[in-house]
């Protein structure tokens, strides 16, 4: 593996930027995502930040189940994300649709609509399974390298 | 050319206007200012109600505690209370101590989220640090008393499925005692600090006329004027048993409803405090039949948000025949227009805020229109916006030290 | 008398229609209202303007068979609630109560999305809660009502097989 390569994953290992999108969740995930970052759990000191932006992002971490409303958003939010990308499901609902799943207006999790690449569970998710989530993906992308990621994708969607 | 002006005329953010989908706020300008604002809500919709039907009171229970991630408890009560007057129950005294200790502290750590929501809205993120780290206090013996953070599955029909036990009395008045401190730290801070007046003051604001005849409710209401509090005005729970005042303001602003919150803290803690000394011995539950009589009952909550009505009719089966919830939200929705007009665009994110909205408003496209141009913004690009305007005007939060309270 | 006993024997006294049972007080602080659609405005009038029902919680639409029901939940400073029913064969219309309660907008704009009601008078606006793609004619909230999946509905409006 390259220099290049090395750097890349360095650099995406120390500081991941994380868009935060909420598809019709009922907000405790969201609440616990942002207590991960403060104080008491202090995500930063992974590297990680909350970014507003989709074409800046390396990982879509995306609360809800899925309403109808939001769900073409959500996709398109996919779509402007640069390679590689990570898609994190956070909370039952974005994993599974939880306790909405059956509902009519409710697609039933992220992965009906964008492919995912790691589910944290629990309704809510805490800040300490999110935190271990987090560690998971950033130990990912030092691991497999996101570069090969994205060719492994391509294939799959070829 | 100022420089605001400037900045409504750069390229439009990552999300590009022809993105079809619905904005969520459509906003008129005047220059700086806005002239009218339509709003469209609808993004959390679920399909909650009709899923009531479909499933069991006892489902509906866990169902109805996801309606929102903050007020939880409220809704699991508001709904729980109309099934057991349907069923003729009387619930033990003690289960409704407990209950009503559980809505005072989740009211904590609700106001106590939204000062630091409130805070990064207008560029104070120390303020959003130093509140949610007094917050975790709340979250933690929320886990310890009901088994969660959030969602607390501690309702039944007929009571709560978990004794207060003896040993936790302490912790309970502990957390009180600091927060206490904390939330008079708070105040004096409202009080001494002139940016937050300068922020908040004469911002969103709706008369008490406004307010009454759109239907606005909480905080909200109370800080135009409007003294209403549901605990006081048509008591549930263990409310009849303690005495508390029901905190309102004149200023009918921003600034009055971080006030009004404020002082609902420190009531907050007054009240648990009378009902850990008072609360009864006894049982926690009493039996629920599994199928509910046909009969009806509205049931109405003092949320942190605001009143929260929840109607429920049993049709002598397993399963609810029609569950209807009225968030205190929706109501308050009504009355955000009004507060936007003639303000300025800067201080939408925060004049929103300040009715605490249960949707995630975060995430919701706005459209702005005027200068002869429109665009769409992200709700962070209308905050950075806005901090950016005040800061032109030396209004800048990242000068103010805070003092800090003791590590979770 | 009590609060909610006095009310009740103010609208018995006003409205005779009302005298034969068609109030009942399920407990304190509860009343419940079955009026006809013949004098519902007046009622509802008296309520808000005579007697201090100044808050309307909510407006709750019931699907009864060949009826769309309504109840208007109202409270007073006391904390007293009237919930005042009415009844309207699905099809026609009801009258905006909005003159009185210019808030009460987004709860018909509810019970016309989610049940079909048809609500007179209340001027344009968006739909809510439903999204704006979603097909004419279903109202969810009525309980003939079959459910689709979103993905099905969708994927067969653009003519492809639903996902599994």
């Amino acid at each position: 593996m390259g220099v290049f390569h090395r750097i890349v994953r360095w650099a995406q290992r120390k500081s991941p930027w994380i868009l935060h999108f909420n598809t019709g969740a009922c907000n405790a995930c969201d609440i616990e995502i942002i207590a991960a970052l403060t104080p008491r759990f202090d995500l930063e000191r992974l590297g990680v930040q909350l970014k507003g932006t989709p074409r800046h992002c390396d990982v879509l971490a995306c609360s809800g189940p899925v309403t109808r409303q939001v769900r073409e958003r959500l996709k398109r939010i996919y779509e402007q994300t640069p390679e590689p990308k990570i898609v994190v499901a956070v909370g039952s609902c974005a994993t599974s649709g939880g306790v909405f799943d059956g509902l009519y207006n409710v697609e039933g999790g992220i992965d009906k609509a964008i492919p995912v690449t790691a589910y944290i569970p629990g309704c809510p998710a805490s800040p300490q399974a999110i935190i271990d989530g987090f560690v998971k993906v950033v130990k990912m992308l030092e691991e497999q390298g996101l570069q090969e990621r994205a060719v492994e994708r391509q294939k799959v969607e070829d | 050319m100022s420089d605001h002006e400037k900045i409504m005329q750069v390229p439009v953010g990552p999300q590009h206007p022809a993105l079809k989908e619905p904005e969520s706020f459509m906003v008129d300008l005047r220059g700086e200012k806005i002239d009218a604002v339509r709003m469209r809500f609808g993004y959390n919709h679920r399909g909650i109600e009709k899923g009531c039907e479909q499933r069991s009171f006892t489902q509906d229970l866990y169902l109805v505690e996801r309606i929102c991630g903050i007020c939880s408890y409220a809704h699991s009560t508001a709904f729980v209370q109309a099934v057991e007057e349907i069923a003729g129950l009387e619930i033990p005294r003690r289960a409704l101590y407990i209950r009503t200790i559980v809505a005072e502290l989740e009211r904590i750590h609700s106001h106590l989220l939204w000062l630091g929501v409130a805070g990064h809205e207008i560029g104070f993120d120390t303020l959003l640090m130093y509140t949610w780290r007094d917050r975790e206090q709340v979250m933690i013996l929320l886990a310890q008393l009901t088994g969660n953070r959030v969602n607390y599955g501690l309702n039944t029909i007929g009571g709560v499925r978990r004794d207060i036990t003896a040993e936790q009395i302490p912790s309970i008045l502990k957390v009180v005692d600091l927060l206490e401190e904390r939330t008079k730290y708070y105040i004096e801070l409202a009080q001494t600090e002139e940016t937050l007046r300068q922020r908040l003051a004469n911002v969103g604001v709706l008369t008490r006329e406004d307010a009454l005849s759109l239907g606005a409710v909480g905080p909200t209401a109370r800080a135009s004027g409007v003294d209403r509090d549901t605990r006081r005005d048509d008591p549930y729970g263990a409310y009849g048993e303690v005495s508390f005042k029901v905190v309102t303001a004149q200023s009918c602003d921003v600034f009055g409803r971080t006030v009004v919150r404020l002082g609902e803290l420190l009531e907050a803690y007054a009240i648990i405090r009378q009902l850990v000394k008072n609360i009864p011995d006894g049982p926690v539950l009493v039996k629920a039949p599994r199928r509910i009589p046909a009969g009806e009952a509205v049931s109405r909550y003092e949320a942190p948000r605001g009143e929260d009505v929840h109607y429920v009719r049993g049709n002598g089966t397993e399963k609810p025949e029609r569950v209807k919830v009225r968030a205190p939200t929706l109501a308050n929705s009504q009355a955000v227009a009004k507060m936007l007009e003639d303000g300025y665009l800067a201080d939408l994110p925060i004049v929103i805020a300040a009715i605490d909205p249960c949707f995630s408003c975060t995430d919701r496209m706005i459209a702005v229109k005027g200068n002869g141009e429109s665009r769409a913004m992200t709700w962070d690009e209308v905050s950075r916006y806005g901090v950016q305007f005040y800061k032109a005007r030396g209004i800048d939060f990242s000068r103010v030290r805070l003092r800090e309270g003791p590590a979770a | 008398m009590s609060a909610t006993e006095t009310v009740k024997a103010d609208l018995e006294a006003r409205f005779p229609a009302l005298a034969g049972g068609a109030i009942r007080a399920s407990r304190e602080r509860r009343l419940w209202i079955e009026t006809s659609r013949e004098i519902f405005a007046d009622v509802f009038r008296h309520l808000v303007k005579d007697l201090g029902f100044t808050n309307l919680c909510t407006i709750t639409g019931l699907d009864e068979g060949a009826d769309l029901g309504f109840i208007y939940h109202l409270a007073a400073d006391n904390g007293v609630m009237a919930n005042v029913k009415v009844r309207c064969p699905k099809g026609q219309s009801i009258r905006t109560v909005t003159e009185l309660f210019p808030g009460a907008a987004i709860y018909e704009r509810e019970v016309e999305d989610l049940l079909g009601a048809q609500v007179d008078g209340l001027g344009p606006g968006p739909r809510y809660p439903l999204p704006d793609d979603w097909p004419q004619g279903e109202h969810p909230l009525l309980k003939d009502w079959k459910q689709k999946k979103p993905a099905d509905e969708t994927a067969a409006a653009k003519g492809d097989t639903p996902r599994e």
